[in-house]
């Protein structure tokens, strides 16, 4: 589904990854950890299409094609999905609004029809219960005046809605009480499925107990420095970034 | 600076006009006073501070005639409403539909608007208010009585479908006390020709009376808007004025109440939406008179191309009026380098125990905002219109009439809330 390969990318001439290689099969769940700046959000970023960053060598291939190639909102059309580390408050937009805008963006990308008025209430209302957002939530402007919690709710939210094919989650779990954790946790792994796979960025272990992962890859200073399953997150969290840090300077 | 030469054209132009309503020695004297008020202080010209950043070269560069009846010859899309329809200035009988005792026109009933005709307006006026006053043969006339109730909206449309025309059109609403109306008033022009609209808006509105005034101008690209609204507010009563300007070449809007009696609340709306060269100066003025009055003012204004905008916001807050609540915002996104917006808030407070605000800001959509849009699937086009709209939204929001919201929103945000009006 999404392979990357030797990716190099810099802000304002700053090299931030330095030779990302990842890939992702359908249905696969992978962690990516690392210490505050070793470069998660970027590589979710350069992903997902923002502007500013520069890929100066290596390649993202994603079902085939030149990921590199599409604008942000081609690859979104495409099932890109990124769930943002800092969900964008904005007022005067409903979250209703801006889900079905999207939505037949989207179906119009793919020449499909519009969704009707009944299908899209009745759709909404499904996926709200799922992250447990009350209806009110959804005539309420994007984000504006939510939680951090509530916020990363309603990321999981227009997941559900957009149904990607891969989705990028920065730092869902950060900023989150226990409660709101489980919520956004079911919500994710409702979302499993053998055709959908999923990134999920973290700075902590934590979250991996709740969505369990099929690899877990440690970044560092913009490079995987060690890849592993399930355990290596756990061994992360016992021996601290500090030994990562060890690791990112033996490569 | 308008040369002498000017001003005489002008009043040689308008001088063999045989007015409505010349019998009334009241109404003369008030038209030769405006007169001479004109011939003191002609046109507005950039030298005059109020009007520093509207260039009225184009318009001076062209001759106007007076307009004379002529017949509606666009269709206007049906209504429910009591609906007043002025041609190049002029009421067209067969195309309006409502006339009563209480909505009529101005050219029937200059004999009952004795007391109220000019009595809102500034001391201080400019040359186009006065050539308004001096010239002014038609325009509607909405007067409640007492405790009256207008359960439709009243809809007025100015057509302006002769080239080169000059009209000066005077509107009164005379709100007797505990009534209540809405007036949506639409200002639309003929595309590719040039023409000058002078109108002026007077509002009165008794102790307790509700008026919600709507101000739709979407004059030719080519044409000249000059507009006035003037109010007098007596105690307890409820103005709101909702502007917006979405065409024309070349806008003026002096937006003024007097806050008379205590309890008085006026609530100054504004959504201005420039493209191409259009140039929209909005002037506004809330006089605090008296203690216990509140005014709120929201003004948005969006601009593209070249287009530019000025917002003059002033406040003035009588030595006497105390516990006078005053907010005024005025926000300004720029949708092109080539846009520029003035603002000048002017607050001007005397007395010492009241609460007044204002905040102005000039930006740019947030490049975050439309990566957030752009990945959840909304092209770039879609994405600036969405969030253009979501800038707006906070004036358009506060507009009462359902279909008027809807049209904005339709006119914004474009095909993509289409069935999601109620929505957003
Ligand atoms: N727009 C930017 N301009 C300059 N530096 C940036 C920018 N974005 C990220 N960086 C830098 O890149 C590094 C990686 O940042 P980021 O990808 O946000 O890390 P993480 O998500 O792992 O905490 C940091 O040193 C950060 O300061
Ligand atoms: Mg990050």
């Amino acid at each position: 589904m999404l392979k990357v390969t030797n990716l190099h990318a810099s802000v304002d001439g700053k090299a931030i990854l330095n030779g990302i290689n990842l890939e992702v099969k359908p249905g696969e769940v992978h962690a990516i950890m690392g210490p505050n700046g070793s470069g998660k959000s970027t590589l979710s970023n350069v992903i997902s299409g923002r502007d500013g960053y520069e890929v100066t060598e290596g390649s993202i291939e994603y079902l085939g094609k030149d990921l590199l190639e599409l604008e942000a909102e081609e690859r979104a059309c495409e099932g890109i999905f990124l769930a943002f580390q800092y969900p964008v408050e904005i007022p005067g937009v409903s979250n209703m609004a801006m889900l079905k805008a999207a939505m037949n963006s989207i179906r119009k990308y793919h020449e499909q029809e519009e969704i009707k008025a009944g299908e899209f209430l009745k759709l909404i209302r499904e996926k709200a219960d799922l992250v447990e957002m009350k209806q009110e939530f959804l005539k309420r402007s994007v984000n504006e005046g939510f939680s951090g919690g509530e916020k990363k709710r309603n990321e999981i939210l227009q997941m559900a809605m957009l149904e990607p094919k891969l989705a990028l989650l920065d730092e869902t779990d950060s900023g989150l009480d226990i409660d709101a954790l489980k919520i956004v946790s079911n919500g994710v792994n409702a979302l499993r499925s053998p055709e959908r796979s999923m990134v999920l960025v973290t700075h902590y272990q934590r979250l991996l107990d709740y969505i369990v992962p099929d690899y877990v890859h440690v970044l560092a200073n913009g490079k995987i420095v060690k890849s592993g399953d399930k355990s290596l997150a756990l061994e992360l969290e016992a021996k601290g970034y500090s030994w990562i840090e060890g690791l990112s300077e033996a490569s | 600076m308008i040369t002498a030469n000017e001003t005489q054209s002008w009043l040689d132009s308008h001088g063999k006009l045989s007015l409505p309503g010349s019998e009334l020695t009241w109404l003369s004297s008030q038209r030769s006073a405006a007169l001479e008020h004109f011939e003191s202080v002609g046109l507005p010209g950039v030298r005059d501070e109020d009007w520093r950043y509207t260039n009225l070269r184009a318009l001076k560069s062209n001759d106007y005639q007076l307009t004379s009846q002529s017949s509606l010859s666009i269709e206007l899309a049906p209504t429910d409403n009591p609906r007043l329809v002025f041609v190049d200035g002029l009421l067209d009988k067969k195309a309006s539909t409502g006339i009563s005792d209480n909505i009529t026109r101005l050219q029937d009933s200059f004999s009952q608007v004795e007391n109220e005709f000019g009595s809102t307006l500034p001391k201080n006026q400019h040359g186009f208010t006065a050539l308004n006053t001096a010239y002014a043969q038609d325009g509607y006339v909405l007067n409640l009585d007492a405790g009256q109730v207008l359960d439709r909206v009243l809809e007025i449309v100015f057509v302006s479908q002769s080239a080169d025309t000059v009209s000066h059109t005077r509107n009164l609403i005379i709100a007797g006390a505990n009534s209540q109306c809405t007036i949506v008033e639409r200002h639309i022009g003929a595309d590719g020709i040039v023409y000058l609209s002078n109108i002026v808006t007077e509002i009165i509105a008794g102790d307790n009376a509700h008026v919600d005034h709507y101000k739709i101008q979407q004059e030719s690209n080519d044409a000249f808007h000059m507009g006035g609204v003037f109010i007098n507010q007596a105690k307890s009563s409820n103005v709101k004025n909702h502007n917006i300007a979405l065409s024309g070449l070349v806008t003026r809007n002096d937006i003024a109440t007097n806050l008379l009696g205590q309890g008085a609340h006026m609530e100054m709306n504004g959504l201005v939406v420039g493209q191409g060269r259009q140039h929209i100066d909005n002037h506004t003025e809330v006089n605090h008179a008296v203690p216990n009055c509140t005014s709120d003012e929201y003004y948005k204004t969006v601009l593209d191309d070249h287009s530019r905008s000025v917002f003059r916001g002033r406040i003035i807050v009588a030595e006497d009026a105390q516990l006078t609540n005053a907010d005024q915002q005025n926000n300004n996104l720029l949708l092109s380098a080539n846009a520029e917006a003035d603002c000048k808030p002017q607050l001007e407070i005397y007395a010492d125990d009241v609460k007044c605000s204002h905040g102005a800001t000039v930006g740019q959509l947030d490049p975050v905002s439309l990566f957030y849009l752009k990945s959840r699937g909304i092209n770039e086009a879609s994405a600036n219109a969405l969030l253009t709209f979501a800038f707006a939204n906070e004036v358009i929001e506060r507009i009462n009439v359902e279909s008027v919201r809807q049209e904005l929103t339709h006119l914004i945000a474009g095909e993509l809330l289409s069935g999601l009006e109620e929505l957003v």
